[in-house]
């Protein structure tokens, strides 16, 4: 995870300085450079969702920075939950946590949240 | 912005219900008091990037979800589709013999020049066979197809499916491109980064 007090060293002419990975299994993102930083307030639901919230409760939080891809292809590995309310969710395509970020179906446009993923090469 | 890749295939995954198109059930470590909420909603596609012969390929890979439970899988589903993975339990007779009828429905539905592989899952349960492998041989060669036994939870010859199958449509795509356009001498060079060691096929999954 990286951490929100970390997150301007990540920014080098307002894109990603290295790769971005899964927190988890360290699957390959994105290459450097390839996103956008774009801030932008979003509620992201939490990777873990509480059992005992009610049936259409979903336990969020505001998340801030992001990357974001005009081209879905421009992702080296990824995975895409199914639609809900015109976005998608974005998921590691190897152990398959996420939500890491969201695709907005209207826009195509891909938004990688910078506080779900880490940032190194390798 | 120019392109990052060379190649875009878009690959279907085909079969019965739980057959290990996808093994979901292996990712999660689902504890008692939370659930994720990806696991809820469920995965529509992958992209992965792979590279044969120094190209960049992106595979974007699209699971059923389910709808083969009814036999919905339809020409919209099938759209634009360059490989099929035709994908059998060893363990499930049935889903073998699915196989025949999953193939009219591709007949019916996808381009005729679709590119398709074999595969029979689960190998690791070789205790529960109930599919030779010859039988798997054997089908593939009635239908002109290459085939596979692979294990999505053991990982094998998951990667080396997808990778085989890839390079089936690299070449067929590349064949074409030359008939309609001869080349005219010298080639592009392109430095293209090795693909990652720790290798996203190599995981408990198909997709």
């Amino acid at each position: 995870m990286t951490e929100v007090a970390n997150i301007e060293q990540q920014i080098v002419n307002n894109k990603n300085k290295t790769n971005v990975r899964c927190q988890f299994c360290n699957s390959l993102m994105l290459k450097a450079q390839e996103g956008s930083y774009c801030q932008q307030e979003i509620d992201v639901p939490l990777m873990m969702q509480k059992q005992d919230r009610g049936a259409d409760a979903l336990n969020t939080e505001t998340l801030s920075h992001f990357w974001m891809i005009a081209d879905m292809m421009t992702f080296e590995n990824i995975g895409f939950s199914h639609t809900v309310d015109g976005r998608k969710f974005l998921v590691c395509a190897d152990c398959e946590r996420g939500p890491v970020g969201y695709h907005e179906i209207s826009s195509k446009r891909c938004y990688l949240a910078l506080e779900r993923v880490v940032h190194k090469d390798d | 912005m120019a392109k990052t890749y060379d190649y875009l295939f878009k690959l279907l995954l085909i079969g019965d219900s739980g057959v290990g198109k996808t093994c979901i059930l292996f990712r999660f470590s689902e504890d008692a008091f939370n659930t994720t909420f990806i696991s809820t909603i469920g995965i529509d596609f992958k992209i992965r990037t792979i590279e044969l012969d120094n190209k960049k390929i992106k595979l974007q890979i699209w699971d059923t979800a389910g709808q083969e439970r009814f036999r919905t899988i339809t020409t919209a589903y099938y759209r634009g589709a360059m490989g099929i993975m035709l994908v059998y339990d060893i363990t499930l007779e049935k889903s073998f013999e699915n196989i025949k009828n999953w193939i009219r429905n591709i007949e019916e539905n996808a381009a005729a020049d679709v590119e398709k592989m074999l595969l029979g899952n689960k190998c690791e349960l070789n205790d529960k066979r109930q599919v030779s492998k010859e039988r798997g041989e054997q089908l593939a060669i009635e239908y002109g197809i290459k085939f596979m036994e692979t294990s999505a939870k053991a990982s094998i010859n998951v990667e080396e499916a997808f990778l085989t199958l890839a390079s089936d449509i690299k070449a067929k795509t590349e064949k074409r491109m030359e008939a309609n356009n001869p080349p005219k001498g010298g080639h592009q060079l392109k430095l293209t980064e090795s693909r990652t060691k720790d290798s996203w096929l190599s995981r408990c999954s198909l997709l």
